[in-house]
């Protein structure tokens, strides 16, 4: 199954947020932004919430607790050796915590936001328009089958006004969920 | 864009009237228990000039990178940067009491003690004041040359200064690197002579750089308050916090790197400068000092909403400005007075020097305008966004 995009191409990254502004302002959904470089501010633009950083810090705690355990268990429980007069539990953990528990927080974080995205190595790529990795800024616009030819160039209109050099209209692949 | 800060009438009394307190606790500070006097002039002093090297540095490093987020505010460490004569002129009744303060200032002492005498090339008196005065020629140099650029660049325009500016940034960092290092080994290290910390300059430096943005972001904040600086609004404060944020884990990781490897090491002669603050009387402040200045704000400033409420910010600031002075009373009081003292001498003192340098502060603030209007970057600032 294919489904149809309408894409804006923006020459400038200084026109993006701007336009998605203008865009929204029609009361038209904006479906993603591509850029090549990361821009301030589109983030907040699209109003897009992220849990991402909850899930770290839970993530950094776990990994405190689960490093602790293990070396409770082998410096305590397991083999109990004292070395230097320095008692069995002791300061000197914290330093392997501290590592462990950006190494945790870190390796989960990005497990959690690869599952989430469906990324996977040999995944393969649908690009909707190669020069977003190049020097082009994309806004993409669902082509819904039932929208009105009306409605239609509203939204070209809204790219165009808002600075687009290019408006077009893009097939992507989409699978087809199982019944 | 030439806004002036008007001093209200309020504000000088009241400054005026934490100056009273301030000078009536010396006084009588000096007259009942003069090693108090001594002691507590001693962290006042360091705690303000902690705070004014830490605000010029952050000031010069805001020049070098170029920040464009934070140039709107640059006025507000410039003034800070006039502290630096005035507590020159309080660092002269310091030298009059280094008997009461310093081990090493005692010439029978240093007699019975090889360690000192090894250290005497550098810990004598008059190097000792010579040094003072090579730190505060350096420090109200730079920063005075690079308040004329400032103003200048309202005057003139253009470029020229902006490029002075970020090249004497670099020289005031540089020198900084020097001067502050050995000057945190003079007034507080050498306090216990015997003792000493590799990580030490870092440590102090960071608490003071620390602290001095938690003090631009409170005066920020109530400035804002009054009026002034109608554009601050909360993607600067975001940056801020998270600013803050970063330093707080900084300050925890050079505190904890100079206490980890004295306690695993065990060696006398260190563990010596811990024994008497985490076992006796200074224990509660010695916990207190790491929750006020690492656990409370690293907390805090995760919550997303905490970073954008000016009111939050406001006391959590206030709350970390009092951690610095827990900071730096733990070093001196440990070493001079051996007891733990908090009373109308500390208090009132502390009250003092705050009124003192709000005064100063807001004097040297409301001479100049308050954007630096011709600042290539201030566009950049005022129309901050994320």
């Amino acid at each position: 199954m294919t489904k149809t995009n309408i894409i804006g191409v923006y020459d400038d990254e200084d026109l993006i947020v701007e336009a998605i502004h203008h865009i929204q302002k029609k009361d038209i959904k904006i479906k993603d932004v591509l850029t090549p470089i990361p821009i301030h501010g589109v983030f907040e633009a699209l109003k897009l919430e992220s849990r991402l950083p909850l899930a770290t810090f839970l993530y950094g705690t776990l990994g405190a607790i689960l490093v602790f355990a293990f070396l409770y268990w082998t410096s305590v429980v397991s083999y109990p050796l004292k070395f230097g007069g320095k008692p069995l539990n002791s300061l000197s953990f914290i330093i392997i915590m501290f590592v462990g528990t950006i190494f945790v927080a870190t390796f989960l974080t990005f497990m959690t936001f690869f599952i989430r995205q469906k990324l996977f190595p040999g995944k393969e790529v649908q690009v909707l328009d190669p020069r977003a990795t190049d020097d082009k800024f994309l806004i993409v616009v669902d082509k819904d089958e039932d929208l009105s030819a009306k409605e239609i160039t509203a939204i070209k209109k809204a790219f165009k006004d808002s600075g687009a050099s290019e408006v077009n209209e893009v097939e992507e692949e989409v699978k087809q969920k199982k019944n | 864009m030439d806004q002036k800060l008007v001093i209200s009438q309020k504000f000088k009394t009241a400054t005026f009237i934490l100056m009273g307190i301030g000078f009536i606790a010396f006084v009588y500070a000096f007259v009942s228990h003069p090693e108090r006097g001594w002691a507590n002039l001693l962290i006042n002093n360091y705690y303000f000039i902690a705070l004014t090297v830490g605000a010029t540095f952050y000031l010069a490093l805001q020049n070098v990178t170029q920040s464009h987020w934070s140039s709107g505010f640059n006025r507000i460490p410039y003034a800070i940067a006039n502290f630096f004569p005035v507590l020159f002129i309080l660092m002269i009744p310091v030298m009059f009491g280094l008997h009461s303060l310093y081990h090493w200032s005692h010439a029978d002492a240093v007699a019975h003690d090889a360690i000192l005498q090894h250290k005497a090339p550098f810990l004598n008196v008059p190097f000792f004041i010579i040094r003072y005065l090579i730190y505060f020629a350096v420090w109200i140099g730079l920063t005075q040359l690079l308040r004329k650029f400032t103003f200048k660049e309202d005057l003139v325009g253009g470029l020229k200064y902006f490029e002075k500016t970020e090249f004497f940034s670099k020289v005031y960092i540089f020198s900084l690197a020097f001067t502050f290092s050995l000057a945190s080994f003079d007034w507080i290290m050498s306090i216990d002579a015997h003792w000493f910390s590799t990580i030490f300059a870092v440590r102090n430096f960071v608490m003071g750089f620390y602290h001095a943005i938690v003090l631009v972001l409170l005066i920020a904040i109530l400035m804002n308050k009054l009026g002034y600086f109608p554009y601050l609004n909360k993607y600067h404060l975001k940056d801020y916090s998270k600013y803050i944020f970063v330093l707080c884990i900084i300050w925890a990781y050079t505190w904890f790197s100079q206490y980890i490897l004295i306690w695993y090491a065990n060696l006398p002669e260190e563990t010596v400068y811990y024994m008497p603050r985490t076992k006796g009387e200074f224990t509660p402040l010695f916990y207190t000092e790491l929750i006020v200045n690492w656990l409370f704000p690293f907390l805090m400033l995760l919550l997303g909403k905490v970073t954008s409420n000016k009111n939050i910010l406001m006391v959590i600031m206030i709350i970390l400005l009092l951690g610095q002075y827990i900071d730096v009373y733990m070093q001196v009081t440990v070493g001079t007075l051996h007891h733990l003292n908090i009373g109308f001498i500390e208090i009132g003192g502390f009250l003092g020097y705050i009124g003192l340098f709000a005064y100063v502060f807001a004097w040297s603030l409301s001479r100049k305008p308050l954007i630096s209007k011709n600042h290539p970057l201030i566009e950049e600032s005022i129309k901050h966004h994320p």
